[in-house]
């Protein structure tokens, strides 16, 4: 099934009936989602999309089955949908929003980690697994069917990889957004160990940028666990210190922490190919893949 | 959105957490003023949003009231780490008998709080991490358990606090902790928590970053988060709605996310030399991308934008909308490239083609990067 998602997911959407959701929905259910239920409190009984609405989280899982929930939710909202939604007993999460306070995903991610919840974000487009379906913004058309895995800690940079890989001839099973965060629920190397266990990947492309050590950490479990080849683009080569690059996660700190150049040598170190610029990802990739 | 010294003593303060008599000016007189208030010798602190102040000269004692004046009006027209001077903190000198450090921090990777407490503080403090690591110790905290004096007093006797003195200092840390906890913050440091030869417990200085995503739970704060921005338009941006770093260079950047802002950026460096760094998040209209069109042409000596968009979140040919109508208002004829792809992308290719945007059929950014080079090359 690849990883996370696959079109028999069955999905649910919170606020569905916010103009993001109303328009994500509709392009996620033209692209094969099994999208059953959304969920916007005070909006019950209406339907987006021909999806019915409902109250709370529970009627979407007791009265239509969702197993799976992408989030559009504001900020100041999020915490106490997020408990709602584990408590309901749904085990995968994706969540779009950008901008939630750190303490709010420190606190989310411990409880989901007690209660063995997937969460994937913040600040994520979300996950795709192509052909089938898709939970997030991504837009569908830069992907095509294949068995190569992305990882990406960018959204536009993961569209950006898929179409490039298409002019060699690759497609993706899964792509997952990580999230752009400083902390994100699921971590690269989490991420890779579901890749390496799935049975329609052959190979993972790394796209990460600067700020934070997930890739210092993911040449870790590369270098222990990983059999599958993996390759690599590095974002932000002339990031100047202290800056933050958009992202909030993407900042070189004055301890010389997070800089490319240390992700690159450690990446390098156990053997994963580094492309200097993002369209050099599908020429490593020939190179394992033929 | 880091906070300057002065203002993390005052939520030190609110928090039961002790700090030296202080006052902050930003002339010479008023210096004056405050110092023959507050006591001579006094320390005069610079304050600037970066640390080694200390070995850029920005900490300095005066004994005298002239000495008060010199020293403050030579800090207050110098820069430390290119940041301007605008304010000094006037605080009195303490008989200083024992030092420690104190932080509560984000442990990014794990995504958890983590305690950190060392028995040597001060400006040494990372040497002292680094020669004798038995010094500093390191404790995540639950977010949903909380952070309990017990556990502060059980990591204070694991650095080599005793008795009496654990438990003092473990009730700054547990103060700490609320601090961190009570504004959002990312960081708390106290450097050096101060034993006085009196036996009293005072934070001599404040480190404190509050995390911006945070700060709409803050309104009572009342902190001007775009005044501490010292880059124009920088601080322009925020106005905007987009995230902009200024760089060398004459090529625009416009992208509609950080990763593919950063890889243009990377690419345009090659062979030639970015501009800005700017990407616009989900939110782009017509209106947007015109203002931001305004905002990478407010540097001077631009040659070249490059436009680099993808349609998912974003409607693309609405902002496409917004860069033609600029163009045409401002009779823009510079070399103007757009690679543009995703949701409705043929509608965008038109919209921008119709002003004369150079729109190529590559889909990487390398490909529009040649394009940009290849068109100003002919332009010349």
């Amino acid at each position: 099934m690849s990883i996370l998602l696959n079109k028999d997911t069955k999905v649910m959407v919170q606020g569905i009936t916010g103009r993001t959701g109303r328009v994500q929905t509709m392009w996620m259910l033209e692209y094969g989602t099994n999208i059953v239920a959304g969920c916007t409190p005070g909006k019950g009984g209406q339907e987006v999309e021909g999806v019915p609405v409902y109250d709370t989280i529970a009627e979407c899982v007791e009265k239509r089955g969702a197993e799976a929930s992408l989030f559009f939710v504001p900020p100041p909202a999020f915490k106490q949908a997020a408990y709602e939604t584990i408590d309901a007993g749904i085990k995968l999460i994706v969540v779009v929003t950008e901008h939630l306070p750190v303490h709010d995903v420190m606190e989310i991610k411990e409880y989901a980690h007690d209660k063995d919840v997937q969460l994937i974000g913040p600040t994520t487009p979300g996950v795709i697994t192509v052909g089938e379906a898709k939970m997030g913004i991504m837009p569908g058309n830069m992907f095509n069917p294949g068995r190569i895995g992305i990882i990406s800690r960018s959204g536009t940079l993961s569209y950006e990889t898929s179409i490039n890989l298409a002019t060699g001839g690759y497609g993706q099973s899964t792509v997952v957004g990580i999230g752009a965060d400083p902390v994100v629920f699921t971590s690269l190397p989490e991420l890779l160990k579901m890749y390496e266990e799935d049975n329609d990947t052959d190979l993972v492309v790394i796209v990460g940028e600067v700020g934070g050590i997930q890739e210092e950490k993911a040449a870790e479990y590369i270098d222990r666990w990983m059999t599958k080849p993996v390759v690599a683009y590095i974002a932000g080569l002339n990031t100047p210190e202290g800056k933050k690059m958009g992202h909030a996660g993407a900042i070189i700190q004055g301890d010389g922490k997070g800089t490319p150049q240390s992700k690159i040598a450690a990446l390098r170190e156990v053997g994963v190919d580094i492309a200097k610029y993002p369209a050099g990802v599908v020429d490593l990739v020939r190179q394992h893949l033929g | 959105m880091k906070l300057f010294e002065y203002e993390g003593a005052e939520l030190f303060r609110l928090e039961g957490i002790s700090v030296p008599h202080s006052s902050v000016v930003s002339t010479p007189q008023e210096a004056k003023e405050k110092a023959s208030k507050i006591g001579l010798p006094v320390v005069i602190k610079a304050q600037v949003l970066t640390g080694g102040r200390y070995l850029a000269g920005g900490v300095r004692t005066a004994e005298t009231l002239d000495e008060v004046e010199q020293v403050t009006s030579h800090i207050l027209g110098s820069r430390i780490k290119d940041m301007p001077v605008e304010k000094v903190l006037i605080t009195g000198k303490l008989d200083v008998e024992k030092e420690y450090y104190l932080a509560i921090t984000v442990d990014s990777y794990r995504g958890t709080p983590v305690a950190i407490v060392s028995s040597s503080g001060g400006v040494g403090v990372n040497q002292a991490a680094n020669e004798k690591p038995a010094s500093v110790v390191t404790r995540p905290i639950s977010m949903i358990n909380g952070f309990s004096l017990q556990q502060a007093r059980k990591i204070c006797r694991e650095v080599g606090i005793k008795g009496k003195e654990a438990a003092s200092v473990a009730e700054v840390l547990y103060s700490l902790y609320n601090v961190f906890r009570d504004y959002d913050a990312l960081l708390v440091e106290i450097n050096p928590l101060v034993r006085t030869r009196s036996g009293k417990f005072m934070a001599v200085d404040s480190k404190i970053e509050l995390d911006d995503s945070g700060l709409y739970r803050h309104p009572d704060l009342g902190f001007d988060k775009n005044s501490r921005i010292y880059n124009k338009l920088e601080r322009k941006s925020k106005d905007v709605g987009v995230t902009y770093v200024e760089l060398d260079g004459d090529i625009a950047i416009i992208a509609s996310g950080a990763g593919l802002g950063m890889a243009s950026m990377d690419i345009i460096n090659k062979d030639m030399n970015a501009a800005n760094f700017l990407e616009t998040g989900g939110g782009i209209t017509e209106e947007l991308l015109y203002n931001v069109m305004d905002l990478v042409l407010s540097k001077e000596g631009i040659k070249a934008i490059l436009i680099n968009v993808y349609g998912g979140i974003n409607p693309i040919h609405e902002g496409a909308k917004g860069v033609v109508r600029y163009m045409r208002d401002h009779n823009i004829t510079m070399p103007v490239v757009a690679k543009a792809l995703g949701n409705r992308q043929e509608e965008t290719w038109e919209i921008f083609k119709s002003q004369g945007v150079h729109v190529g059929d590559g889909v990487s950014t390398e490909s529009a990067v040649e394009l940009l080079a290849k068109v100003l090359k002919e332009t010349k």
